[in-house]
């Protein structure tokens, strides 16, 4: 690398003014699958338990009749007088019987994901939202945007209005996300809606920033906006859905915290014990440019002649079509011709065998023959 | 970031995907995606250089991305250029194969030359279908009226 890249620092009113190395965090590696895995395990921690009544299905008094009622062995309500008596009970094919096995407020709810995964998962979620391209293939409207990461000046850490946060969004171009989220916004499907969830919307940008000074309250209140501490970044938060490239809006101070929170590749992060960023399995993933390199075009060997089978002909049968047999038995061909030379032999042998010329009879005989 | 890393990561899932048949083409909405296709070679955010042929409403508009632009530069690493209507027919195809000529993803050269005119037939102003003729009784009738 010949120069560490800059990202510039805008301020309020969205000019760029100065610029700050790009943190080691977000050129780490990428990886799908981590960030995917990670997400789906972390998104079980919020779970709530819930399960069937312990009693349900089995508030009866139900026994079985045995064998020679000539009706099947499930247990049976007791009594008479009512159209419960003699029905079946308990079993989970029985009505008013219990669920097949019935769920457990102890089922395993949380999942344990292993601290090195987390982080890499989060590392992960960072370098990609330092891609434009990831961004926006999340949905992020980030088109008018200058420059992804998005810096933004420390004056926007003690805005205390959100209409002040609003007229930031529109002067960096940002809003438009905002905007997409707000109109995004829909009555949820279902019994959610009774439960505290009753509208569904996008996830418009997250905003990290150093020190509260007013940042959180003035930008809360914004649809879909999420403001978060750099030293507290959460998956679910950097990558929701389990999909890669939130749009993220750094203050200066947060952004230039990131190499200590995170570490970088040959230092250890200052907030985590002993971590240093996982590095790439490949340096170079251009496989293009790996392709054309000099090194591999020297060993490969030379592209032969462009074979163009002829599409659509018809498929000869190489029991019947010779040119063909040859083509996939060369042998046969061999075998063909010692078969017509041992037939020539054969032949010859046959002609050489001369056939019986019918001399004429002899004297002795015709003179028997003629005899008086 | 190389383009067909990032083309691995979006090609499973992104917001510009559209699925609409099953086992049917894979379609995409991006901008500077010159087939609508869902595919590496004509994807217009996984590629460095791209070629956006749009309708802005007031003429074509052309859009590449520079070459030589920082790899996290968003509007700014666009470079823009646009028609005015009327320029006609030969002059935009001309402009949309150019890219191809001057080496700049030459491989587009047949799906931007498509595009470029699939949009100026779109421009034309659809001419008025005749009036129908009236034929056989209704004409007597009219003649009746008149």
């Amino acid at each position: 690398m010949a120069s560490r890249p800059t990202v510039n620092v805008r301020s309020t009113s969205g000019e760029s003014s100065t610029s700050l190395p790009l943190p080691a965090v977000l050129t780490a590696p990428i990886r799908l699958d981590v960030v995917a895995q990670v997400h789906k395990s972390m998104a079980k921690n919020k779970r709530q338990a819930y399960a069937v009544s312990e009693k349900a299905g089995h508030q009866t008094s139900a026994e079985s009749w045995g064998t020679g009622r000539a009706v099947a062995r499930i247990p049976r309500v007791g009594g008479g007088g009512t159209h419960r008596s003699g029905q079946a009970a308990f079993g989970n094919m029985c009505r008013g019987g219990r669920m097949f096995a019935p769920t457990k407020t102890w089922r395993k709810w949380h999942v344990k994901v292993n601290q090195n995964q987390r982080r890499f998962a989060t590392v992960s979620a960072l370098a990609a939202s330092a891609l434009p391209s990831l961004v926006l293939a999340r949905g992020h409207r980030i088109e008018q945007i200058e420059e992804v990461p998005l810096v933004v000046g420390s004056a926007i850490e003690s805005l205390g209005k959100t209409k002040e946060a609003v007229a930031v969004l529109k002067s960096l171009n940002a809003y438009a996300d905002v905007v997409k989220v707000s109109n995004s916004r829909k009555l949820r499907a279902g019994r959610g809606k009774m439960r505290n969830r009753r509208h569904r919307q996008r996830r418009g940008p997250l905003i990290v920033y150093n020190e509260d000074k007013g940042i959180v309250k003035a930008f809360r209140n914004l649809p879909g906006v999420e403001i978060v501490n750099v030293r507290r970044l959460n998956l679910l938060q950097l990558a929701p859905g389990g999909h890669l490239g939130r749009f993220i809006i750094w203050t200066e101070g947060a952004f230039g915290l990131l190499d200590e929170v995170f570490g970088t590749f040959d230092k250890a992060a200052v907030y985590k014990k002993d971590y240093i960023l996982p590095t790439a399995k490949i340096s170079n993933p251009d496989v293009t440019r790996l392709i054309n390199s000099t090194e591999i075009q020297s060993v490969v060997r030379p592209a032969g002649q462009k074979v163009q089978k002829r599409p659509w002909t018809q498929k000869k049968n190489p029991l019947h079509n010779r040119s063909v047999l040859f083509r996939m038995n060369p042998y046969a061909k061999v075998l063909r011709k010692q078969e017509l030379l041992h037939q020539e032999r054969v032949k010859a042998k046959k002609e050489a065998k001369k056939p019986k010329v019918q001399k004429a009879a002899g004297e002795a005989f015709l003179k028997t023959l003629f005899a008086p | 970031m190389s383009s067909d890393l990032q083309w691995l990561l979006i090609r499973k899932n992104n917001s510009y995907m559209v699925k609409r048949v099953a086992e049917g083409p894979i379609f995409s909405r991006e901008p500077g995606n010159l087939r609508n296709l869902h595919s590496f070679k004509y994807s217009g955010i996984a590629n460095a250089k791209t070629i956006d042929i749009s309708d802005s409403g007031s003429g074509i508009q052309i859009a590449t991305r520079k070459t030589k632009t920082s790899p996290h530069a968003v509007r700014t690493g666009k470079s823009t250029s646009s028609l005015r209507n009327r320029s006609g027919g030969r002059r935009t195809l001309g402009i949309a194969a150019s890219y191809a000529k001057r080496g700049y993803r030459p491989d587009l050269r047949t799906a931007a030359i498509g595009r470029a005119s699939a949009l100026l037939a779109a421009q034309k102003e659809p001419k008025p279908t005749p009036e129908k003729k009236a034929r056989g009784k209704k004409t007597r009738a009219i003649e009746q009226s008149a």
